[in-house]
């Protein structure tokens, strides 16, 4: 049995803690790894070993630096199935799905290489006579990335490779729930022979989330998860001055128009849906039919529900996978009945699925409630899961209103061939990744990804390329010689 | 069984370069006719070619966004009898090798039609294309 050891300046190292959390592989419901709860003073350990690291790594030129990010590239690229099969069997995504995170991932290792023109400053000279003024961008000091467990790979590479080729030293904390696929990114880094103490990894719950939150010697905090520990991080990072970017939940909204091309739109309707199982920040939770759609779509949504695939990710041909845990499964469930309590009409019920050899995993299958109203709790709360409700709408307006009333503003989609509807979503829609014609609309490495509303808290979004202003200070110099 | 996913089209593709190169490999050492021994060393380095080609092209293409369900590809009907028997005559070994190009074409060009993501249908179709050329010079070997 794999028991995990935290990885600090640039060593292996066990945690002092007695507690220890079982890691359960959700395809069969099988304890796989140990992973330790860790205290805040193996916190402590790993941010002085990242403080004692940071001067000569800020001193290190942003071209050593990057090639530090060349080589990463290089390893995770040899180690991509591996990691990939790690990811599907701790979390229980498709491999095809895990192959997508993991190179989203390395995209991140990719676009973070471009340091030496995304951290440039400028200047300007005679500001007065004689006198010249630069904006200089300069690395801050220690950040730390808290991670979600639906996305282990890719999250904490939203900001490691930004803060890090800036100039900063880094700890991460996965997941308690998945941090295999974490630990053996950490084996390529090791690989990598970064500086003693530049990254740094502890695992660990509440107790390690605390520490990073209170720690005076970490500068700025990044954070992706529900909405209100968001909420929460973002508070106590500003009570102890700390830089925050802090990514919530989400409830999205699909507005399918009765203009809508159905034939081309619906495999990617079906992937907003239920892709990673529906445990995504940017899966479809909502799907509104606006006007004389209606029929059409939902005789074609539910035929098609009804054909995927559920299983074991690592099966080829499997297109949806199980959920994270017993526990996550169990919240699912329960919104499930709430759906039927509260009077919305459940026409495909994912409740008793069942997969051949896995009578223990944490399946449900793909589950359509009808004729629900926006006032229902199914309507409103995220379920982070496969369960959709379809939402009747008059017109294209009253379907906005719906994604305005929302408490989240993650993202929303659009399916039209209407050029003035899709020019109307854009400029109206009231939340910040918006797909038309796309049921993921996912930023790339190159782009801010993050919500507004309640699915946000902060100013500056993960990767893209703002993300440099968060990890560094902006020092402006005034001179006259 | 289905071809539905990304993954499963890129895995089969990977197979069908993979089954013809075990083939020619097999086949090289005992081919006496010096035209066919030099299409299918041709042919072999190809597929090398073809197997890590495909295997970069479903790590570096593959893009979460687009992961769409794929309907009608069927691993069945790909399904070859290519039985080279007691291999040793020359025009067993030329039936194999035009048996699996003509099933790599088959395949390379319907699946580049179903395929979602647009760079991969583009190798798709260029490695169609040249089983295509393939067939054609099969098909010109005299072994007489």
């Amino acid at each position: 049995m794999q028991k995990l050891k935290n990885y600090v300046n640039g060593e292996w190292v066990d945690s002092e803690t007695k507690e220890w959390g079982d890691i359960r592989c959700p395809a069969t419901g099988e304890k796989i790894a140990e992973v330790p709860y860790s205290t805040s003073a193996d916190v402590d350990k790993a941010v002085q070993a990242a403080r004692e690291a940071f001067w000569d790594w800020r001193c290190t030129p942003p071209m050593t630096r990057m090639r530090y990010f060349f080589k990463l590239k290089e390893l995770l690229e040899k180690s991509f199935e591996d990691i990939a099969r790690t990811l599907v069997v701790e979390e229980g995504k498709t491999l095809d799905e895990s192959r997508g995170e993991v190179r989203r991932m390395i995209e991140n290792v990719e676009h973070a290489t471009g340091v030496t023109t995304m951290m440039t400053g400028y200047n300007l000279e005679d500001i007065s006579q004689g006198i010249d003024c630069t904006a200089e961008r300069q690395p801050v000091g220690v950040f730390g990335v808290i991670a979600p467990f639906n996305f282990p790979a890719m999250v904490p590479w939203w900001f490691l490779p930004y803060a890090v080729v800036a100039g900063n030293t880094y700890l991460v904390k996965p997941s308690e729930q998945v941090p295999m696929t974490q630990a053996r990114i950490f084996e390529v880094v090791d690989e990598c022979n970064f500086p003693e103490g530049v990254v740094n990894m502890v695992h660990g719950s509440r107790d390690v989330v605390n520490a990073m939150l209170n720690h005076p010697q970490i500068a700025g905090i990044s954070f992706v998860g529900q909405s209100s520990t968001a909420r929460h991080v973002y508070k106590v990072c500003g009570e102890t001055g700390k830089r925050v970017q802090s990514l919530g939940g989400a409830k999205n909204f699909l507005l399918v128009m009765p203009d809508a091309d159905l034939e081309k739109g619906m495999p990617s309707i079906m992937t907003s849906f239920y892709g990673c199982a529906g445990e995504r920040c940017l899966s479809g939770s909502v799907l509104v039919a606006v006007g004389d759609v209606y029929d059409r779509l939902k005789e074609k949504f539910v035929a098609a529900s009804k054909a995927l695939k559920v299983g074991n990710g690592l099966v080829e041909g499997v297109q949806m996978g199980p959920l994270v845990s017993q526990k996550h499964m169990d919240k699912v469930l329960g919104y499930i009945e709430k759906g039927i309590r509260e009077g919305a009409k459940l026409i495909l019920d994912g409740r008793n699925v069942k997969v051949e050899g896995c009578p223990n995993g944490f399946y449900i299958g793909p589950t359509i409630f009808d004729e629900v109203d926006p006032s229902m709790t199914i309507a409103r709360e995220e379920i982070f899961g496969p369960v959709v409700s379809i939402v009747r709408v008059k017109n294209f307006d009253e379907g906005l209103k719906l994604i305005d009333n929302s408490e989240y503003g993650n993202a929303a989609c659009l399916y039209t061939t209407n050029g003035c509807t899709a020019r109307e979503f854009k400029y109206r829609a009231g939340a910040s990744m918006l797909g038309i014609n796309v049921g993921i609309a996912a930023p790339m490495a190159y782009f801010p990804f993050g919500g507004m509303k309640g699915s946000f808290y902060g100013d500056i979004k993960g990767h893209g390329r703002e993300v440099f202003q968060f990890f560094t200070n902006t020092k402006v110099v005034i001179q006259r010689w | 069984m289905a071809l539905n996913t990304f993954g499963a089209i890129m895995g089969f593709a990977g197979q069908v370069a993979g089954d013809a190169l075990a083939v020619y490999r097999e086949a090289l050492p005992k081919v006496k006719n010096p035209d066919l021994r030099g299409i299918l060393e041709t042919l072999a380095r190809e597929e090398e070619k073809n197997c890590a080609l495909m295997e970069q092209a479903r790590r570096e293409n593959v893009t979460e966004m687009i992961l769409e369900p794929v309907t009608g590809l069927e691993r069945d009907s790909y399904t070859i009898d290519a039985n080279l028997g007691n291999g040793s005559i020359d025009s067993d070994f030329l039936k194999a090798a035009l048996i699996f190009e003509e099933r790599a074409e088959r395949f390379f060009r319907e699946a580049s039609a179903k395929m979602p993501v647009p760079e991969v249908a583009r190798i798709f179709r260029k490695v169609a294309k040249k089983k295509e050329a393939n067939c054609i010079a099969l098909k010109a070997v005299d072994l007489s």
